[in-house]
């Protein structure tokens, strides 16, 4: 990977890590846009599984520190997510619109169940509460988000790399 | 070869996420007082920027949230205000209701007033109290400020009544002090506004009333007891008729702004009201009286001022030169004794001004207190 490629790729990654604290916050919708998963997929895709894994857990630590109750759950469910979406970058390497968004969408319904059910905080109707309505509803703003995104930041973003 | 780089990249990646697992499942299931720290020196460090960048935007989000707030606080006093002072005529309205109420003490129904808006119906208001309540038909309908109407018909709960601008609608009528009586009835010659004002006709020519007299009702007829304020003269019309004058009122309820009224009883118009609303006619009647008493203390003085001159032209002519001088300072007992010297004016005026006082049981008229 060039020096080029790597700065870019780190001001996109930069730029949406602002927005998850800037914006989202500032939304403060119940079922919020999360513009650390799409960082972590739009980086996941780029990059080799095992680095994807790391920038994963980096992204979940930093969310976790924000909430010590469940500290460590994001880191696990973003690593995971992060190494699958590079494993599986190649089904995406088509940079076709709608398989994005679905991904971006799977990506985010994933990190959030492994968290629910890393953190145990939720239980009972609670738990499929959010797991069957707000985490999808979540997904889904965030996979539009991701989708305006991509088309917003593509002179910025090159082609996935191949694995 | 390839192959060779190719596994060895593969078996990185797996090391890199075993170990991130294996970190992330240490941090899940580490102690709270050992995670608190780790998440503490977290965001004290590397993630200080952006919980700054955090705090400013649940800061903007705060503020926008409160200036929403401000807006609808600012609406809802400004729709709070408009409402004070029609909450504020509705307390005067009723205070007075309840003083008419304690006035009259007994003999009367209280009710509320219902507006038609439809066409034809903004002559007559249908009220709340009917048959039940003691309402019968032809009652007076009356409000602290005067007559409004009269009850032409009843419901069990209900009652449906003409106001004074109905062209139906008659009331025998008469100053306050006695002396001129008249019709009253609605101005209907009148166009837009006018319509809304009352006309006394049949007055005796001989009785003239001054604008701003009070009218009210006579008791002749029966259906409207003696006493009840209808309206205060504005102007006399210009009629045909040589014999009798035509005044136009201002009546004394606007029925538009009515809510609350009493009906009175068959019982409370046979024995009268007479104590109802004697504060204002009395207050007409003493105005009037005070004005009359100042005219005529005024025209008294004026009187003795021209005997004096009289008298002081006639010493003047009957006497020579030198006694005319002299006979100036003199008073002829024969003559009135002239109040005042006619040569001092300011002393004129003032005694124009005490007149009124040297009346017995007369007060200074108007405007000179």
């Amino acid at each position: 990977m060039s020096p080029g490629r790597i700065a870019k790729g780190l001001t996109v990654f930069a730029l949406l890590i602002t927005l998850h604290y800037t914006l989202r916050p500032l939304l403060g919708w119940r079922a919020p846009v999360d513009f650390l998963v799409i960082a972590v997929l739009l980086t996941a895709v780029r990059v080799r599984p095992g680095t994807a894994a790391v920038v994963g857990f980096l992204s979940g630590i930093a969310a976790d520190a924000l909430t010590p109750e469940s500290f460590g759950a994001a880191a696990l469910a973003f690593t995971a997510v992060a190494y699958l979406a590079s494993w599986l970058k190649a089904v995406f390497f088509a940079d076709n619109f709608a398989l994005n968004g679905i991904f971006i969408f799977l990506g985010k319904w994933a990190a959030d169940l492994i968290i629910v059910i890393a953190e145990r905080r939720l239980h009972g109707l609670d738990l499929l509460q959010q797991v069957l309505l707000w985490s999808p509803l979540s997904s889904l703003s965030t996979a539009i988000a991701g989708l305006v995104l991509l088309v917003a930041l593509r002179p910025l973003l090159d082609e996935p790399a191949v694995a | 070869m390839a192959r060779a780089a190719r596994s060895s990249n593969s078996r990185s990646d797996t090391v890199l996420l075993s170990v991130c697992l294996a970190l992330s499942i240490i941090a899940l299931i580490l102690p709270g007082e050992q995670r608190r720290p780790v998440a503490e020196a977290l965001r004290r460090t590397a993630l200080a920027p952006l919980i700054r960048l955090q705090g400013a935007a649940e800061r903007g989000r705060a503020a926008l949230m409160q200036r929403d707030q401000a807006i609808v606080n600012r609406d809802s006093m400004t729709v709070r205000g408009m409402t004070i002072v029609s909450l504020e005529a509705e307390n005067d309205r009723l205070r007075r209701i309840l003083g008419l109420a304690q006035r009259l003490r007994w003999g009367f129904v209280a009710a509320e007033v219902l507006h038609g808006k439809g066409l034809g119906e903004e002559f007559t208001v249908a009220l709340t109290a009917g048959d039940a309540a003691g309402v019968r038909r032809l009652s007076p309908v009356v409000a602290p400020e005067g007559l409004v109407g009269m009850v032409t018909g009843t419901d069990p709960q209900s009652a449906q009544a003409i106001v004074w601008s109905h062209p139906d609608f008659r009331v025998s009528a008469m100053s306050t002090d006695g002396k001129a009586f008249g019709i009253v009835r609605p101005h209907i010659a009148g166009s837009g506004a006018s319509r809304y004002l009352l006309e006394m006709s049949n007055v005796p020519f001989r009785n003239s009333l001054p604008a701003g007299s009070l009218i009210v009702s006579s008791g002749l007829g029966g259906t409207y007891p003696r006493g009840i304020p209808i309206g205060t003269v504005m102007q006399e019309l210009t009629t045909a008729e040589g014999w009798a004058r035509t005044y136009l009122i201002r009546p004394a309820v606007s029925p538009g702004d009515v809510t609350s009224v009493m009906v009175l009883m068959p019982q409370r118009v046979q024995s009268g009201v007479a104590s109802v609303w004697t504060s204002v006619a009395a207050a007409d009647s003493a105005a009037r009286a005070i004005a009359a008493a100042g005219d005529d203390a005024t025209r008294r003085a004026a009187l003795a001022e021209l005997a004096a001159r009289r008298a002081l032209t006639d010493s003047m002519s009957a006497g020579d030169s030198t006694l005319q001088t002299d006979s100036a300072a003199v008073v002829s007992p024969a003559a009135p004794r002239p109040p005042l010297s006619p040569a001092d004016t300011t002393a004129r005026r003032r005694r124009r001004r005490t007149a009124p006082d040297s009346v017995p049981g007369t007060v200074p008229p108007r405007g000179t207190r």
